[in-house]
C-alpha cells in the first residue's frame, strides 16, 4: 500500500515538474499569442482586453499557479487557438494518434522482432545484410520524405491505398464517432465499405511509422539473439540434441523477451507522443499536429494539456512495462 | 536462396496481394459534394462578429447575408442582400433599409428588423477583433442602440455617429462583421453576456446558401445546403473543407480527383499541374499587397528618416524579377496602396530597378554606407523577397541584414515601432478605398490612431485631411479622383515601398463549374458551383 502511495506521489510530482518546465519553455518563445488571436489590425483596446481575458497581464508565477489550480480541479482550460475546451480537443485528437500508433507498433513490433531473429540466427549472411539495410534506411531516411514518397507511389500511382485523411469524403461524417478510432467506429457501424476505406487510409501512415520503429526493434533483437546464442546453456542444449526451433522458442526468446518488450514499449511511447511529420503529410488529425499548431500559436493551455497527456502516457507505459518485465523475470521486479 | 526461403517469400507476397486486393479502389468525390483541400488550421471562430482569419472569411459569404453585399462577379457593384431597397436620410447620417419579404434564416425563423438590430448591437458590444471596422461608423457599445433601430415590421434604420458619407457607410455594411444573425437562434444559446459567441464559434445562424453542419478543428468543416435561403438554393448539397496542411498532399489529392478544389499550392506545384488532364488552374486577382515599410522614427539608423533614402529605396527593388521570376506569376507588380480592382485604384508603376539612380540620390543626400535590418516573417514568400531585396539594395551600396521572425513577433515589433524596416503583406478589411487609405495615408503622430503610417513614423496632417475629405465625399467620381491624388502622393513621398499585388491561384477539377472568387478575401462563393 505504501509503495502505491509513493508511486502516486512521485507521479504527481513528476507531472507537476513536467508542467512547470513546459510552461517556462512556452514563455521563452517570442510568439505573441494575443496577436495570433486578435490579428495585427486590432485596436489596442481589443488587444489589451484579450490579453487580460487570457490572464497574460498577470505575473508568470501567478499564471502558473492559476493554471495548476485549474488542472487539479480537472479543468485543462480553453484552447486559445481552437476556442474549445482543451479536454475536448484532446479527447478528439488523442484517439487518432492512439489508433495510428497502435497499428504501427503491432506491425513494426512483429516485423522488427521477426527480422531481428532472422538476422541474429544467420549472422553475416544475406538475411543479416538485408535486415541491416532495412534498419539503416529506417534510421536514416527522413520520415517526411518517406511519407510523401509512399503517398506518391502507393496512393497516386498504384492506387493501392487511400490518400491523406482518415476516410474518403464519401464516408467521412457518415459514421457515428463513438471511440474516436475510425477502425473501431466503422466496424461498430456495420458499414464494411467504410471499414475497408478506413483500413486503406490508415495502412500507409501506419506502415511508414512501423518502418521507422522496426529499425530499432530489429537491431536490438538481433543483438540480444546473438548474445543469447553464444551463452553456455544454448551450447549445452545443442549438445543435448535440441533442434533450432526448440532452441529459439524454448530458450532464446524467453530470455530476451524482457529487453524486446522494453524496446517495443519505448517505441510505442515515442509513437504516442505524436508523429508530427507523418500526421502532417497524411493529414492525420492527431496529438502531434495539435501540439505543433498549438506551439506555433503559443497556445499555452493546449500545449500544457497535450504535454500532460503525453506525460501520463509515458508514465503508464513505463509502469506497465516494468510490471510485465518484472512478471517475466523476477530479478527485474520494480 | 534455398527453396524454403523462396516459399516464405511467395507466402508473404500472397498475403500482401490479398491485403491490397481487399482494399477499395480510390473513389472520386460524390457529384453533389464539393471538396476543398486547404489548411484550416488558422480558424479561430466562425462567428461573423469575431472570425478574422482566412478560413472563416471563405465561409461568411456562403453562410450569412448582409443588408447590402458586393456583386459576386463584379465586386465594385453594390446590391441588396437581405435589403430589398434603401433610402438615405436627408441629413446624410442614416439609411433606412426595407427588408426582403418572406426572407428566412436556415432555422426557418423569419428575418426581422429585430435581427438586424440585434446583430449590430451584438457585434459592437462583443468588441471582438473585427469591431474596428464598425467603429469607422462611430459605433460604440454606449451609442449603438440609439443608432440602429426598428422602424416597422419590414424597415430598419441604420445611423452613424462618425463624420462619413453614406456611400462609405454602405461599404462598411458589406463587411462580414455586418452579417445578420438569427436572434432567436443565437440568443437561445447565449451564456451569460456572451451573446451566443461560444456557440457561434463553431455553429451558424444565418440565411446564406449554406449552414455549418459540422466542424472539427484542424480536421474538417462541413457546410450543408440551405435550400430556403433568400439568395436561392445552392446547386451542391454540401461543401467540405478538408484540412490538408501539407501542400504536396493537397496537390496529390486534386490530381487524383479526391478533392475538387485545392488552395495555396506553391509556384512549382502549380506549374507542374498546369496542362494536366482534368485540372484547371485559375488565377484570380487578390487584394493582398506586399510592401516594405521603413521606420523613419528609428533613431538608431538616422538614414531611415531621410526622404532621400525612401526615394532611393524605390529604385532598389527588382520588381520584375520578384514578380515574374522568383514568384513565377503568383504576383503582379503594383506600386500603389490600392489594389487593382478596387474603386479608385490607379495602375501607375513608375519605378524600376535602377541602382545607378538610387546611388545618385543617396550621394546627393550625403548618405553613405547605409546599413539597416529588414524584419520579415520566416515564411515564404517573404524570405525569398527579402533575399532579392538584399541583393538589389547591395547594388545601390546599401547593406540590408535580414531578420526572419515568426509573424506574431513581426507584428508585435511593428505595433511597438521597434524595428528598422519590414517586408510584409496587407489585406483590405472591407471593399472600399478607405480601408487602405485610412491605414497608409492617415498619420497624425502619437495623438492620432496607430495606423500603418504611424508605424512608419510618418506624420502627415495634410494627406490625412485629404483622406478624411475622400471618406466624406458623396460623389463616387470625385471620391475616386481624390484617392488617385492621395495614392500618387504616397507613392512619391512616403517611407512605404509598394511592390506586389497577389494573384490567388486556385486549382480545380475540370468538372467543377460556377466557382466564383472576387478580389477581397471574403469574396468566395460556392452557391453556383455544380459538378458535371
Amino acid at each position: 500500500m505504501l509503495g502505491f502511495i509513493n508511486w502516486i506521489a512521485s507521479l504527481l510530482i513528476g507531472l507537476l515538474a513536467l508542467l512547470l518546465v513546459t510552461f517556462a519553455f512556452t514563455h521563452i518563445a517570442s510568439i505573441d499569442p494575443v496577436i495570433r488571436i486578435v490579428g495585427d489590425k486590432a485596436s489596442q483596446a481589443t488587444y489589451d482586453a484579450k490579453r487580460a481575458e487570457l490572464g497574460l497581464d498577470k505575473p508568470l508565477p501567478q499564471q502558473f499557479l492559476v493554471y495548476a489550480g485549474q488542472v487539479l480541479r480537472g479543468d485543462l482550460g480553453t484552447s486559445w487557438s481552437t476556442g474549445q475546451p482543451v479536454a475536448s480537443d484532446l479527447v478528439r485528437v488523442f484517439p487518432a494518434t492512439f489508433e495510428l500508433a497502435t497499428v504501427a507498433i503491432i506491425i513494426g513490433g512483429t516485423l522488427g522482432v521477426g527480422l531481428g531473429l532472422l538476422a541474429g540466427l544467420w549472422p553475416g549472411g544475406w538475411r543479416d545484410s538485408l535486415v541491416r539495410v532495412i534498419s539503416l534506411l529506417g534510421y536514416s531516411v527522413p520520415i517526411f520524405w518517406l511519407g510523401l514518397l509512399s503517398l506518391l507511389l502507393f496512393y497516386a500511382r498504384l492506387h493501392w491505398f487511400g490518400g491523406p485523411g482518415r476516410q474518403d469524403v464519401a464516408f467521412e461524417f457518415t459514421t457515428e464517432r463513438r471511440t474516436g478510432m475510425v477502425l473501431i467506429d466503422t466496424w461498430l457501424s456495420g458499414d464494411m465499405g467504410a471499414f475497408r476505406d478506413a483500413i486503406s487510409h490508415i495502412a500507409l501512415p501506419a506502415l511508414v511509422l512501423a518502418f521507422y520503429s522496426l529499425a530499432g526493434i530489429s537491431r536490438l533483437t538481433r543483438t540480444a539473439v546473438l548474445e543469447e546464442l553464444g551463452k553456455e546453456y544454448v551450447v549445452t542444449a545443442r549438445a543435448k540434441g535440441a533442434g533450432q526451433f526448440r532452441i529459439i522458442f524454448r530458450h532464446v526468446l524467453p530470455n530476451i523477451r524482457a529487453s524486446v518488450i522494453t524496446v517495443v514499449a519505448l517505441s510505442y511511447a515515442v509513437l504516442l507522443e505524436g508523429a508530427v511529420f507523418t500526421e502532417t503529410v497524411f493529414a492525420w488529425p492527431g496529438i502531434g499536429r495539435y501540439l505543433t499548431i498549438s506551439m506555433f500559436a503559443a497556445d499555452v493551455p493546449a500545449i500544457l494539456g497535450g504535454t500532460l497527456v503525453i506525460g501520463v502516457c509515458f508514465i503508464i507505459l513505463n509502469t506497465l512495462t516494468d510490471l510485465i518485465v518484472g512478471g517475466l523475470d523476477p530479478r527485474l521486479k520494480p | 536462396m534455398n527453396l524454403r526461403a523462396l516459399r516464405t517469400l511467395a507466402t508473404a507476397g500472397a498475403l500482401v496481394a490479398l491485403t491490397v486486393g481487399m482494399l477499395p479502389a480510390k473513389a472520386a468525390t460524390p457529384a453533389d459534394v464539393l471538396v476543398v483541400a486547404q489548411s484550416i488550421d488558422d480558424a479561430v471562430s466562425f462567428d461573423p462578429a469575431e472570425g478574422y482569419e482566412l478560413t472563416p472569411f471563405h465561409t461568411f459569404n456562403n453562410v450569412y447575408q448582409r443588408l447590402v453585399q458586393t456583386n459576386p462577379t463584379d465586386g465594385s457593384k453594390l446590391e441588396g442582400g437581405l435589403a430589398e431597397s434603401w433610402e438615405q436620410a436627408a441629413d446624410g447620417k442614416s439609411i433606412t433599409f426595407k427588408l426582403k419579404d418572406g426572407a428566412k434564416f436556415a432555422s426557418g425563423n423569419p428575418v426581422r428588423p429585430e435581427d438586424v438590430v440585434y446583430s449590430f448591437v451584438r457585434a459592437t458590444k462583443l468588441g471582438k477583433t473585427p469591431v474596428f471596422i464598425l467603429q469607422e461608423l462611430g459605433w460604440k457599445p454606449e451609442n449603438i442602440e440609439s443608432l440602429v433601430s426598428k422602424v416597422d415590421d419590414s424597415h430598419v434604420k441604420v445611423g452613424w455617429a462618425a463624420d462619413i458619407g453614406s456611400n462609405f457607410a454602405l461599404a462598411i455594411l458589406t463587411a462580414p462583421i455586418a452579417s445578420v444573425v438569427d436572434e432567436k437562434e443565437v440568443a437561445s444559446h447565449a451564456t451569460g453576456d456572451d451573446f451566443g459567441n461560444a456557440w457561434l464559434k463553431t455553429n451558424s445562424a444565418g440565411s446564406g446558401q449554406f449552414s455549418i453542419k459540422a466542424y472539427q478543428p484542424h480536421e474538417a468543416l462541413v457546410l450543408a445546403a440551405n435550400p430556403t435561403s433568400p439568395a436561392g438554393a445552392p446547386k451542391v448539397k454540401s461543401v467540405i473543407f478538408k484540412n490538408v496542411a501539407d501542400a504536396s498532399a493537397r496537390r496529390l489529392l486534386i490530381e487524383q480527383g479526391d478533392a475538387d478544389i485545392a488552395r495555396d499550392l506553391g509556384a512549382d506545384q502549380i506549374a507542374s499541374l498546369a496542362g494536366k488532364p482534368g485540372i484547371v488552374v485559375e488565377a484570380t486577382p487578390s487584394a493582398q499587397q506586399d510592401y516594405v515599410i521603413i521606420n523613419s522614427a528609428n533613431k538608431d539608423v538616422p538614414a531611415l528618416g531621410n526622404p532621400a533614402f525612401w526615394e532611393a529605396s524605390r529604385y532598389l527593388v527588382d520588381y520584375d524579377g520578384i514578380a515574374n521570376k522568383l514568384l513565377k506569376g503568383q504576383y503582379i507588380v503594383h506600386q500603389t496602396f490600392l489594389p487593382e480592382g478596387f474603386p479608385g485604384a490607379i495602375s501607375e508603376n513608375p519605378f524600376t530597378l535602377d541602382p545607378a539612380k538610387a546611388k545618385a540620390i543617396l550621394e546627393k543626400a550625403g548618405l553613405k554606407d547605409v546599413k539597416f535590418k529588414l524584419t520579415v516573417s520566416n515564411q515564404p514568400p517573404f524570405t525569398d523577397i527579402a533575399q532579392s531585396l538584399q541583393a538589389s539594395f547591395a547594388q545601390g551600396g546599401v547593406t540590408l541584414e535580414i531578420e526572419p521572425v515568426v509573424a506574431s513577433e513581426l507584428y508585435g515589433k511593428l505595433r511597438a515601432r521597434n524595428y528598422e524596416a519590414a517586408a510584409l503583406y496587407w489585406f483590405p478589411d472591407y471593399f472600399d478605398a478607405n480601408s487602405n487609405a485610412a491605414a497608409f495615408a492617415y498619420g497624425r503622430g502619437d495623438e492620432g490612431p496607430h495606423t500603418v503610417a504611424w508605424r512608419a513614423g510618418w506624420n502627415i496632417p495634410e494627406i490625412s485631411d485629404q483622406t478624411h475629405a475622400a471618406v466624406v465625399e458623396q460623389d463616387p467620381a470625385k471620391r475616386a479622383a481624390l484617392y488617385g491624388e492621395i495614392q500618387r502622393e504616397v507613392q512619391k513621398s512616403s517611407p512605404l515601398v509598394f511592390i506586389l499585388q497577389a494573384k490567388d491561384q486556385i486549382v480545380l477539377r475540370d468538372n467543377v463549374k460556377g466557382y466564383v472568387q472576387g478580389i477581397n478575401a471574403d469574396q468566395v462563393f460556392f452557391g453556383q458551383v455544380e459538378k458535371h
